[in-house]
């Protein structure tokens, strides 16, 4: 089963993203800050990211930069996840290097086929280079 | 009567010396001091304006040093000048460039100005100076260069002030930016939640939901997007005000831009009977920002599917005309009187107000639509009338890609 980070300051939006994946058959594990967002993506692996860009004590650009610096995360999904939706905003995270971009209110149907769709290409890369 | 002729002798001395008095009153005529003086530089002939400018006597004058007509602190440096003066005699101002003053009896000063010429008299060099009072020119530089002054300070002043009033109107304007911004993220975070389970609730895999529950959700869910999209056309508006929005352009298919737009305002359309058609006839690639072109076109289509009654038709037109492409969305729906034509491109405007008709949209979308036409160096223009519907024509000038 496919472990999916979830980092956001607020508990509505962890439980609406929580409900939505864990219908999609996916674990779920929780991060309500961005100092545990980093610990929990450290300490548990997960398979995928969301995480939100704006949180308390580590912003989610700050977490995305410390997870980086590490070969073993370079590849791993991380969606940003904003309200701000400003114009450039998504060329600016995909920049840094997120590997998606959800704007929110985020479209139940746009959530589920990010996830689908990189924890996919995700694991074609893995099968390519374990092959 | 033959010459000699003692009466004609007598006419002719006598128009002498009226000549030498003729010269005479010429000189004393003259209203800047004329003066001769030996190579001592002792005053041999001056006319009246000598006297009137300097003070003195004719008396005290005949004799005297030209040195007691220049201030006492030039007085050392003057018989030097003199003596320089004598080595190159020729007719020229004195002291170019410098500020000569002259020293009347009682000691005060005046500003001149001296023209010197040489006058060889018997083998000894004496020299004219024609001396001119230029009190009153310098008074009025000085006035002219203080109000110079003046003015440059004033101006400096004004300029300093305007700069300060800029950097206050940019920081006004960063500041609301920033406000609006903030703002939009503070009611997009609760949105995001209520639109989102809103819309797990209709989905109803927690559970089934009753008619009244099904329909309940319903709304909250379409006023949920409706503050949505009146957030970000807020927005919008406000970066177009401020020019903060920009076009990315590139070249793409237009007869496919139309059928996307199409196809996401069917579901619309198919609620209330009515016919979508595309008579696009532009096949080319246009070179426009893309997304915004979507934008025009859905507003327009989404408006004019709002305004059309049960079972009525919309369709696009597109074609090109020389550089420019010209695209109509028109309807067979309610229309618009002639005299609100002006007023619907202004921000909150709503067709039918006074009508008390329904408000469903922002009363934002065709002023967004008509700038970001305009961005696109487009025109947009209405035609329509109540119960015979409306076409909105567009026109966007065919750029060649860069």
């Amino acid at each position: 089963m496919k472990k999916i980070l979830i980092a956001d300051d607020k508990a509505t939006s962890r439980e609406l993203l929580r409900t939505v994946l864990e219908r999609q058959g996916y674990a779920i594990t929780e991060a309500a800050d961005g100092e545990e967002a980093l610990q929990k993506a450290l300490a548990e692996a997960p398979d995928l990211i969301l995480l939100d860009l704006q949180m308390p004590r580590r912003t989610g650009y700050e977490v995305l930069r410390e997870l980086r610096k590490d070969p073993r995360h370079a590849e791993l999904p991380i969606i940003a996840l904003t309200a701000s939706a400003m114009q450039g905003d998504r060329e600016k995270a995909l920049a840094a290097g997120f590997t998606g971009y959800l704007a929110k209110p985020v479209a139940l149907v746009h959530l589920r086929e990010e996830v689908q769709r990189l924890l996919q290409a995700n694991n074609s890369v893995s099968t390519g280079e374990n092959g | 009567m033959t010459a000699p002729n003692p009466e004609a002798q007598s006419r002719a001395t006598h128009q002498e010396s009226s000549m030498e008095s003729r010269y005479r009153k010429l000189l004393h005529a003259a209203p800047d001091a004329i003066l001769e003086v030996n190579e001592e530089g002792r005053i041999l002939i001056l006319n009246e304006a000598v006297e009137r400018m300097f003070g003195y006597s004719r008396a005290e004058l005949l004799g005297l040093s030209v040195d007691h007509l220049v201030p006492a602190s030039m007085r050392s440096g003057h018989s030097q000048h003199r003596a320089a003066y004598a080595k190159r005699p020729n007719t020229r101002p004195m002291g170019t460039g410098l500020e000569l003053q002259g020293q009347r009896k009682d000691g005060s000063l005046f500003p001149v100005e001296i023209s010197l010429s040489p006058n060889w008299i018997e083998g000894s060099l004496h020299v004219i100076a024609s001396v001119r009072d230029i009190t009153e020119r310098k008074a009025v530089e000085n006035r002219i260069q203080a109000l110079r002054e003046q003015y440059t300070a004033e101006l400096t002043m004004k300029n300093e002030q305007l700069e300060a009033r800029n950097r206050e109107v940019e920081q006004a304007n960063r500041l609301k930016n920033e406000f609006l911004a903030s703002m939009s993220h503070e009611l997009r975070t609760p949105l995001h939640t209520i639109i989102g389970f809103s819309e797990l609730l209709t989905e109803q895999l927690e559970g089934p939901l009753g008619e009244k529950q099904q329909r309940f959700v319903g709304h909250i869910l379409q006023d949920a997007r409706h503050l949505l999209e009146l957030i970000n056309e807020i927005l919008d508006i406000s970066k177009i005000e401020s020019g903060r929005l920009e076009l990315k352009r590139e070249s793409f298919d237009f007869s496919q831009c139309v059928e996307e737009v199409l196809a996401g305002i069917r579901h619309q359309a198919a609620t209330k009977n009515i016919t979508l058609e595309n008579k696009n006839r532009f096949q080319s690639s246009l070179y426009a920002d893309r997304l915004r072109v979507k934008e025009i076109l859905y507003n327009l289509l989404s408006n004019a599917v709002k305004f059309t009654p049960e079972g009525g038709r919309v369709w696009v037109e597109g074609s090109s005309e020389g550089g420019t492409l010209r695209v109509s969305v028109c309807d067979t729906g309610i229309g618009i009187p002639e005299q609100e034509h002006p007023s619907i491109f202004e921000k909150f405007y709503q067709v039918g107000d006074a009508s008390g008709g329904t408000r469903e949209g922002t009363g934002l979308g065709l002023p967004i639509t008509k700038h970001l036409v305009e961005l696109h160096g487009g025109t947009i223009s209405v035609e329509s009338r109540p119960g015979q519907g409306s076409s909105f024509r567009l026109t966007f000038p065919l750029l060649p890609a860069t």
